[in-house]
């Protein structure tokens, strides 16, 4: 019946009593196993994360691994730093679900005040996107999994929320996607540029410096241009390329490009 | 008013998901089937429009549950060939790995749920028990059980954490005599094949002519298989058997499944070997930053028209755990994909269904239907 490559159907015994037997037999000796080693966790009471007890548990059920290992790298509820943040955007603009706002923390001056993502757990589906987007490794994933509470407002974690979880040292998901070597920068389309400064102002890597550049009069029968002359030039190697001034500018005149 | 249309479904054991088998009885026997789909339709590749290439990865976890692996794995390709971009060679041999280990991670559910539908208890729990073991080395390299997440254009997230190899060589020695225990359950005993021996008959023309693929259409003898035929990733490079019976009833379809686990633990095994003595990259050196660069700000969308990137065509196909699936993305150079479809397995598999249940008994649909190995987050998408 089966073709080559196909196990061959164990031989049925001439006995009827067997066909019932042998599955029987498997079934009862998987229960004994059972009864001496379940392969389940009591949950609430036996805690997958906690230390003593995961090393132990999944070799004791007969389970060829242990669970602890595993556990680290879990993607769970977020850890903010809000110390080492630096009110990029940079997670807001990587979530594919539009779960994170950016709110204002106590902190920063009043012309650059300082925001930290305010995570809605209700919309999270954990893709760990915003943990890899940011530059400066302060989000990041904990193995905490428990959420569940009575009102849907306590799923927002505010950003003192987020740095709660922080301050717990759950272990934290260690593995960081492996930056490309990156190809695209921020250029400028000079002769659109009014040289109004924002990009300078709102980076927040302070990596947009303001250069004054030679005046140009207008020609002869063109009106003068609105015009301060000066125009950003972007370090490179400190921008994190968040596109915030991408996004302040008013004229449209920064873009996504590549240098060569 | 001796015949009459009942419908099994959409709330139903026998459907695994949301869609809804009619059928057309004289009594016991079933004279017409009329299957309809679409309940769990969200808009996947409507949505993948409004997605920027990497982010439509979390889409692909939730289009098919059971294989979120397989269904990036071919994502990806399509969006690499889209991009003009190769990933590494270590990262295509985690994603042979990940794709042969979801492979089991869906044919032991599929083992659980399809002897749940033929009446057996026992040996649903020791599919499901042995599946968390699989979801467990996911867990441990992807961090998270169902939704991955995992793979990347240009490479895949993260590396293998240390000692990785050593735990998947244990569950796959560990797995090799759990499949020996399944055959003792179910092929050994006489329940199993009085319920399932010459049920759902489907000759391989008729497979051919329905477009019905992956083990239905090797269970009826033939040796088409992707991972053979059109080799991609790694897969020329890996040694296995293409698993064929000449049954093409609901047996020939367990022997077949039965025997692919058992080859994909052979694939697993070659590529532990090959990421043990072969470190390396696991992400394409130059990346462009728009894969993952936010959104445009609103109010001020026009910058990214300024762009200037290289447009193309992506199309690529699968061995997946239910059958041949195929991608297709045209990027006409923006930030998103202009336009992503996507070719379905089960769809195929399903919409045959009147050419295998016709003239068979009402009590065969569940054994049948569970034979087909039926995902509906895919089938609708």
């Amino acid at each position: 019946m089966a073709a080559e490559g196909v196990r061959k159907e164990p031989k049925s015994a001439d006995n009827p009593i067997l066909w019932v037997a042998r599955p029987m037999a498997t079934a009862a000796r998987q229960f004994g196993k059972s009864l001496i080693r379940p392969s389940t966790i009591v949950y609430p009471f036996e805690r997958l994360e906690d230390p003593q007890f995961r090393e132990e548990v999944a070799v004791a059920a007969g389970k060829p691994i242990g669970v602890g290992a595993v556990w680290d790298n879990y993607r769970g509820v977020h850890a903010l730093n809000v110390a080492t943040c630096i009110s990029c955007n940079l997670c807001a603009f990587s979530c594919p679900d539009l779960c994170i706002d950016m709110v204002t923390v106590p902190g920063g001056d009043p012309k650059h005040p300082k925001k930290c993502p305010e995570i809605d757990y209700g919309k999270c589906s954990y893709c760990g996107f915003c943990s890899d987007a940011c530059p400066e490794g302060c989000l990041t994933m904990t193995t905490r999994y428990e959420l569940s509470t009575a009102k849907r407002s306590e799923m927002v974690y505010s950003p003192a929320k987020l740095y709660e979880v922080f301050q717990r040292k759950l272990p934290m998901n260690p593995v960081r996607i492996e930056l490309p070597e990156n190809e695209d920068a921020i250029l400028l389309d000079p002769p659109l540029c009014i040289g109004c400064n924002a990009c300078s102002r709102d980076c927040p890597t302070q990596c947009i410096t303001m250069i004054d550049i030679p005046k140009v009069g207008p020609k002869p029968g063109e009106k003068p241009a609105k015009r301060i002359w000066k125009e950003p030039v972007i370090n490179d190697s400190d921008c994190v390329r968040c596109g915030t001034c991408i996004s302040v500018c008013p004229k449209e005149c920064l873009f996504w490009g590549s240098r060569t | 008013m001796s015949e009459m249309w009942i419908n099994m479904g959409p709330q139903h054991p026998m459907t695994h998901g949301l869609w809804n088998l009619r059928v057309h009885v004289d009594g016991e026997m079933v004279l017409d089937v009329d299957p309809e789909m679409g309940y769990l339709h969200r808009g996947i590749e409507k949505i993948s429009e409004d997605r920027h290439y990497n982010e439509v990865v979390t889409l692909m976890d939730r289009c098919c549950y059971v294989a979120g692996l397989a269904w990036e794995h071919l994502y990806i390709l399509s969006a690499e060939q889209a991009l003009g971009i190769r990933p590494p060679e270590r990262a295509e041999w985690i994603r042979v790995m990940s794709e042969e280990f979801q492979r089991l991670g869906s044919h032991l559910m599929w083992y659980a749920a399809f002897v749940q539908d033929i009446g057996l208890m026992a040996p649903f729990l020791y599919g499901m028990r042995d599946r968390d073991l699989v979801l467990d080395l996911f867990q441990s390299y992807t961090g998270a059980r169902m939704t991955y997440e995992y793979m990347r254009v240009g490479g895949v997230r993260n590396d293998l954490p240390n000692g990785f190899t050593d735990q998947s060589r244990k569950v796959c020695d560990w797995l090799i005599d759990r499949f020996e225990e399944y055959d003792r359950l179910c092929l050994a005993s006489a329940i199993f094949h009085k319920r399932c021996d010459g049920l759902g008959k489907m000759s391989r023309a008729d497979c051919v002519a329905y477009g019905v693929t992956g083990p239905m259409l090797r269970s009826a003898g033939s040796k088409r298989d992707l991972r053979k035929d059109r080799p991609y990733s790694a897969y020329d490079r890996v040694e296995f058997d293409v698993a064929t019976a000449d049954g093409a009833d609901v047996t020939a379809r367990y022997l077949v499944r039965m025997e692919e686990m058992r080859q994909s633990v052979r694939i697993i095994r070659q590529a532990l070997d090959w990421l043990d003595k072969n470190p390396g990259p696991v992400m394409a050196a130059r990346v462009p930053r728009w894969l993952g660069a936010p959104y445009a700000p609103i109010g001020n969308e026009g910058y990214l028209l300024k762009r200037n990137y290289p447009k193309g065509l992506g199309l690529s196909a699968i061995e997946e755990p239910h059958g041949e699936a195929q991608a297709y993305i045209v990027n006409d150079g923006g930030e998103h994909p202009y336009r992503v479809k996507f070719r379905s397995p089960v769809f195929a598999n399903i919409s045959a269904a009147k050419k295998y249940l016709v003239g068979y008994r009402i009590a065969d649909i569940p054994p049948i239907m569970g034979s087909v190995d039926v995902c509906v987050g895919e089938c609708d998408r």
